[in-house]
């Protein structure tokens, strides 16, 4: 014997080969359900008459059903969130409140940077609209004109366009010019175009291709003229350092007159500065910064923050902004202040008293919510030094992309590293780059506002404002400040915080309990009744039906062998040999039969030598019925 | 006949059940039952037995009390609330502007130039009461026919019991149409509300006659109303806003309403991101007695929901700029069973007449349209402030003289009040848009020469200015930086959860599922029919006894103790061929004498043969035999070949 057969041998002999259960499938059947621990399938076999049997089938297979149903529903429903709402009386910390001027810059300190742009402006104002402050003074501005032209506002004019024929006039000359390009807002979603005949406007050009051009118009010259001031006025900007602006703004003593805090005085020591790119210097009470944070443990408006300010509406810039008073947002210390975004409004001459109700929430993040821990997990660099939010993230992405595709960063945002502020000099193609980026930005068009996520964790102060005239008019000393005065109280209406938590509604160990209660109540099944099933659907009955076919198989190549000439008795000899002979198992699969009728003869040297011819090789077979074939060997 | 057969066959099926009496079929139900316990009382011995006896009894108990507690607490329908608050891309919300004032009062004056005279002399006679007199000569004389529809009268309450009643007229023509009894005094503690409320009564009659496209024609176009409109980068115009006539506001304008047009979405919190206008209302226009408060009236409202701007509108002041946060508070409401509320407002009873509009079911068109119907159907006219029903007309005092007492008599009715809202249901999904409002100062004295300038050229393409601060409004709306908190309701018990509990409960404590329940009820079925067998088997048996204490009467009332023995009455062999008895028991009656069958019947109760070991052909042949003996007893009774008792009492 070869040494690989004999190990098989072995094998066999140490390891018994068992196949499944029962013979046939029917029988595998029938000693399931006598075995299982389902309930149902036991009672099929059990029951008596036909009726029974057929009824007890099928409430089993709609019991199997409803299990299957109601399994997917507890798997659909796993991930849902419970929210609890807590409410704490305590000490609260103060929030960081922000507060500056709408006007960024004393106006008289900047007139060196802005007289051309001005009179530009101005120029505008006349020849559209035919508004002159003072006759003199346009005069000289127009002598002056000539002299003074800067390359940069030839670039980007005003336009005024007479209806939709591509006919626009220039500011400069007062001439008619055609216009190219693509005119921006025409086709969007929310215009409609053609109607009015005094349409204004300002034409981007990209630099490098004159014929790519981008036209802005507005339905009314206040928004037109805005829009083209400050578009310049951040050109202008750009290029003053950030130490000379400062000094250009507002200081603590302009702004801030008197403050009070939780009843004691305060001072511009609890301010600290913050330039802000629009909005100039901004103080922040209660920053944080030295390490301390403030808080009160009395509500209402006398223990809160009470601060009057001074707005010096004299030295306002007349285009940049036309509002007058205050912004002021409260925040938490860690956060950066949008105040150009979400700041809110106080007014002069009135005393504005801001109560604030404080909450705190606490999301849970995936897989429940698509919400950030962090922030670092989002594929966007946090250009600002504070605590991840939504607003930052969006701001980050738009400079990012600003930068990549423009070359430069844009002024109302935090510089990345390694990039600086566009300016026309340096990058003459930025606006028409810029306006381009907007759009796709407003539009969605940038992926920005998929990529950032919500933050999972954040703090509200929910404000409610109330004006009163202030100060009021029996006081005659104050009367020439009157509008320029603006007081402001910040304070907590009541101490309590608002905690609102999401927390798993279901935890693993429910899942599992409520599978266990479905799988009990339709069929009393387990986990060990599943893996029954698994046993004997899948693998047994597997084993079975390939064990048939690989007969089948078999005896048809059988048959066709026989039916060809030359030896087709010794195929039919030895298949029938092989059936019960154990030697030949090796080219076969483990039958039910041959496993229960082991053992190996091991010792039987017949097998050993090959049969030499037909005679000899029925001779040797074991079998009883093959005596009268011997037998008339023996008569031969 | 084949009908029989089946029954016949049927009832042989359902015979071959568990046993033929209720022990054995106990018996059998505990040994091949699923649960756990019963097995167990019937295998152990019997100290344990009592064991199980009592676990599985307190076991049992215990299932159902826990499911009691589980099926109460579904049917409560209690819901669990949710809330989230993020930020998220979000439908801008509908933006409604009006002004305060509805009419030019240059458009309206020849309509009103009567009631403006009534009302300056009015004001004159009640500032100064002495001097009426006099300085009546002067002005033209006035017509009292307004006057006297609805008078302003003085009431001097001095004497708290008997109030005087002066009008101011001194006419005594109070209540004329209809008597005095159906008067109603509206009573003011100051002048000035009497006067304004007055005046709002009356000029709206008035108001009422003029078709609505005049209307529509007095009140403020958008193009003079909407000087610059601004919605993120893109450029707007007073061609985005749909007009509606509003009775109290005159035409209001509606910004993405969303009726023809999608709705425009937001993705970024912030002013830059929302929505820039500029109002003119120009104040000196207005009506002087009719609107005491000067500014736009905005309401922020869902698309295609109707804006009831007097109810939940805001105002906003002149010459300020006036910012407006939005955070957009939903709340979603679960339908029936767990909270009443309507999705679409089908099924409640009540005629939306706002639908006319195209607008969405909300709880307040609900009250007003029903409040309108039931002024139909009381007074005969509609009020002006809520849409027409089909076929009537708005009130005015010459078609309807009586409408103001049949109005203010049904508004302060509280019955009217309930039933309209007892009818009305909530919305199930509500959206409400809370607003952080903050103002500056707009224009500001440095730029406010070249605003109003551009403003005014725009306008009127005039280079004077004819704006002012008085007349100009901007507004900002934008979502905040969280623009959602929404509160959503959801099942707090489920048919699953249910379902696992119950199923949880049951496995935990007995082991068993539904199929044990269906066992339980086939035991039952099968107890059942048992039952019926015996019942039958017990009517015959009784039927027989009679029978045959009436063929032995005497006997039996002579010899009552006395068992009647066998053999004391003989009777011949049956004529008729006996019956094939292929089976092994004995089912003949014509073989036996009649006290035999008596016995057999009276074992009737006995214990019958377990089940399945008696063949069923027999059963049935038992039946039948029951009942031919009872004919053959009857027979015997009638023959005369039958011997007579020993003691001859037949």
């Amino acid at each position: 014997m070869a040494p690989g057969k004999k190990i098989t041998a072995r094998i066999k002999r140490t390891l018994p080969v068992k196949g499944p259960q029962a013979p046939t499938l029917s029988e595998l059947m029938r000693w399931y359900c006598l075995n299982t621990n389902t309930h149902g399938c036991r009672r099929i076999v059990v029951s008596r008459g036909r009726l029974r049997r057929f009824i007890w089938i099928l409430l089993t297979l709609s019991a199997v059903g409803l299990i299957l149903w109601q399994c997917a529903e507890l798997l659909m429903n796993y991930y849902s969130a419970s929210v609890s709402v807590t409410v704490q009386f305590q000490k609260l910390p103060f929030p960081a409140v922000t507060i500056c001027n709408i006007n960024p810059y004393k106006y008289s300190s900047m007139k060196d940077y802005l007289s051309e742009l001005d009179k530009e402006t101005k120029k505008a104002l006349e020849t559209f609209y035919g508004f002159s402050e003072g006759k003199s003074k346009v005069r000289r501005s127009v002598d002056e004109w000539n002299s003074t032209g800067s390359d940069f506002f030839k670039q980007i004019p005003l336009l005024k366009f007479e209806d939709f024929s591509k006919t626009a006039t220039d500011l400069r000359s007062g001439q008619k010019r055609k216009i190219e390009g693509s005119v921006f807002h025409k086709d969007s979603s929310i215009v409609n175009s053609g109607d009015s005949n005094d349409i204004i406007g300002f034409q981007l050009c990209d630099a490098n291709n004159s014929s790519e051009c981008a036209l802005y118009t507005f339905s009314s010259g206040v928004n037109a003229i805005q829009e083209w001031y400050k578009l310049h006025y951040m050109n202008i900007m750009a290029q003053i350092p950030l130490e000379t602006k400062e000094k250009l703004s507002y200081s603590a003593d302009d702004l801030l007159l008197t403050c009070f805090f939780d009843g004691l005085s305060c001072d511009k020591r609890h301010f600290t500065r913050f330039h802000h790119p629009l909005h100039g210097n901004c103080y922040t009470f209660n920053s944080g910064e030295n390490g301390t944070i403030l808080s009160t443990s009395t509500g209402g408006s006398e223990y809160g923050l009470q601060v009057v300010l001074y707005i010096d509406e004299a030295d306002y810039n007349p285009f940049l902004v036309t509002s007058t008073g205050a912004k002021i947002i409260v925040h938490d210390q860690n956060e950066y202040p949008f105040i150009e975004d979400i700041g809110t409004e106080i007014e002069t001459a009135a005393a504005t008293s801001i109560g604030m109700h404080f909450t705190r929430s606490r999301k849970l993040s995936k897989p429940y919510s698509d919400c950030t821990e962090t922030g670092a997990d989002i594929p966007v660099e946090n250009l600002y030094n504070k605590s991840y939010s939504l607003q930052i993230c969006l701001h980050s992405c738009f400079q990012k992309a600003m930068v990549d595709s423009c070359g430069c960063a844009q002024y109302a945002q935090p510089l990345p590293a390694g990039a600086e502020y566009c300016n026309y000099k340096k990058n003459p193609n930025w606006m028409y780059c810029y306006y381009r980026l907007h759009e796709k930005f407003v539009k969605e068009q940038l992926g920005c506002q998929q990529i950032c996520k919500d933050a999972c964790s954040f703090k509200e102060w929910a404000l409610t404002t109330s004006i009163a005239q202030w100060p009021s008019t029996v006081l005659p000393s104050v009367s020439p400040l009157r509008t320029d005065l603006a007081n402001l109280m910040v304070f907590y209406k009541d101490l309590n915080e608002r905690f609102i938590s999401e927390n798993p509604a279901n935890t693993l160990v429910i899942l599992l309990s409520n599978f266990g209660g479905q799988l009990g109540l339709w069929m009393s099944c387990s986990v060990v009744c599943v893996i029954e099933i698994v046993e004997v659907f899948f693998i047994d009955s597997l084993s079975i039906v390939m064990r048939r076919q690989w007969q089948k198989a078999k005896k048809w190549w059988n048959d066709r062998k026989r039916e060809r000439p030359g030896k087709p008795p010794q195929a039919d000899n030895l298949e029938r040999q092989c059936h019960d002979n154990p030697v030949c198992i090796d080219e076969d699969l483990p039958t039910f039969n041959t496993a229960l009728r082991l053992p190996l003869p091991q010792d039987n040297p017949l097998p050993r030598t090959p049969p030499p011819n037909y005679s000899t090789l029925r001779l040797e077979t074991a079998f009883t019925e093959q005596l009268p074939d011997t037998l008339e060997v023996g008569q031969h | 006949m084949n009908l029989k057969k089946y029954f016949v066959r049927a009832l042989h099926r359902l015979q071959k059940g568990p046993g033929y009496t209720y022990k054995e079929l106990l018996v059998w139900y505990c040994d091949n039952t699923n649960t756990h316990g019963p097995k167990r009382i019937i295998k152990e011995g019997p100290k344990k037995k009592l064991i199980w006896f009592f676990l599985t009894l307190l076991f049992a108990s215990l299932v159902f009390w826990q499911w009691g507690i589980l099926i109460n607490t579904y049917l409560s329908y209690n819901v669990t609330s949710s809330l989230s608050i993020g930020f998220k891309t979000m439908k801008f919300p509908a933006v409604t502007v009006c002004n305060a004032n509805p009419f030019k009062y240059s458009e309206v004056k020849h309509l009103l130039k009567e009631l403006d005279r009534l009302i300056e002399a009015a004001l004159e006679r009640i500032l100064q009461p002495a001097l009426g007199n006099s300085s009546e000569n002067a002005s033209p004389p006035l017509d009292l026919r307004l006057w006297h529809q609805i008078p302003l009268v003085l009431i001097d309450e001095h004497d708290k019991d008997n109030p005087v009643i002066l009008d101011i007229f001194e006419s005594n023509q109070a209540c004329s149409h209809q008597g005095s009894d159906n008067c109603t005094y509206r009573n003011f503690t100051s002048a000035a509300q009497a006067v304004t409320e007055w005046y709002i009564l009356q000029s709206t009659s008035i108001l009422s006659k003029v078709p609505l496209q005049e209307r529509i024609r007095m009140g403020y176009q958008a193009e003079d109303m909407i000087l610059a409109c601004l919605y993120g980068a893109e450029p707007c115009n007073y061609k985005n806003f749909t007009q509606i006539y509003h009775p109290d506001h005159g035409n209001c304008y509606i910004f993405n309403w969303g009726m023809d047009e999608e709705a425009l979405n937001s993705s970024n919190p912030g002013a830059e991101f929302g929505l820039k206008l500029i109002l003119d209302i120009s104040q000196q226009d207005y009506i002087p007695y009719l609107s005491s408060a000067a500014g736009a009236r905005l309401m922020l409202h869902q698309q295609k929901s109707f804006p009831f701007l007097k109810d939940q509108g805001i105002y906003a002041m002149a010459g300020t700029e006036t910012s407006i946060g939005v955070l957009v508070d939903e709340l979603e409401r679960m339908g029936y069973p767990y909270s009443d509320c309507t999705n679409n407002g089908s099924d409640v009873p009540v005629k939306n007449l706002y639908s006319q509009y195209n607008t969405s079911y909300s709880i307040q068109a609900c009250l007003r349209s029903c409040f309108q119907n039931h002024m139909t159907e009381i007074c005969g006219c509609g009020h002006y402030m809520f849409p027409l029903p089909e076929g009537v007309n708005y009130c005015n005092n010459e078609d309807n003289p009586g409408w103001a007492y049949c109005y203010s008599s049904l508004r302060s009715s509280i019955t009217h009040r309930q039933i309209c809202i007892d009818s009305c249901k909530e919305t199930c999904n509500d959206t409400q848009y809370k607003m952080t409002i903050s103002m500056a100062d707009w224009p500001s004295e440095a730029s406010e020469d070249w605003i109003f300038h551009i403003l005014s050229y725009e306008r009127d393409m005039s280079t004077n200015v004819t704006l002012d601060r008085n007349g100009i409004i901007k507004l900002n709306i934008y979502f905040q930086e969280y623009n959602y908190r929404t509160i959503s309701e959801s099942a707090a018990t489920t048919i699953v959860w249910l379902l696992s509990s119950l199923g949880g409960q049951f496995g935990f404590w007995m082991g068993g599922s539904v199929l044990c329940l269906i066992e339980f009820g086939e035991i039952i079925i099968d107890s059942l029919w048992i039952t019926v067998i015996n019942v039958i088997s017990w009517c015959k048996g009784l039927k027989q006894k009679r029978a045959w204490w009436r063929l032995t009467p005497t006997w039996a009332s002579s010899t009552r103790t006395q068992v009647p023995s066998p053999g004391t009455r003989r009777c011949p062999p049956s004529p008729a061929p006996p019956r094939p008895t292929t089976t092994r028991c004995v089912c003949s009656p014509w073989t036996s004498s009649v006290p035999t069958a008596m016995q057999k019947l009276s074992k009737q109760h006995a214990p019958a043969p377990p089940h399945g070991k008696l063949p069923s052909p027999c059963s049935v042949c038992h039946l039948l035999s029951n009942l031919l003996l009872f004919i053959e007893i009857r027979k015997e009774l009638k023959s005369p070949g039958c011997a007579p008792l020993p003691d001859g009492s037949l």
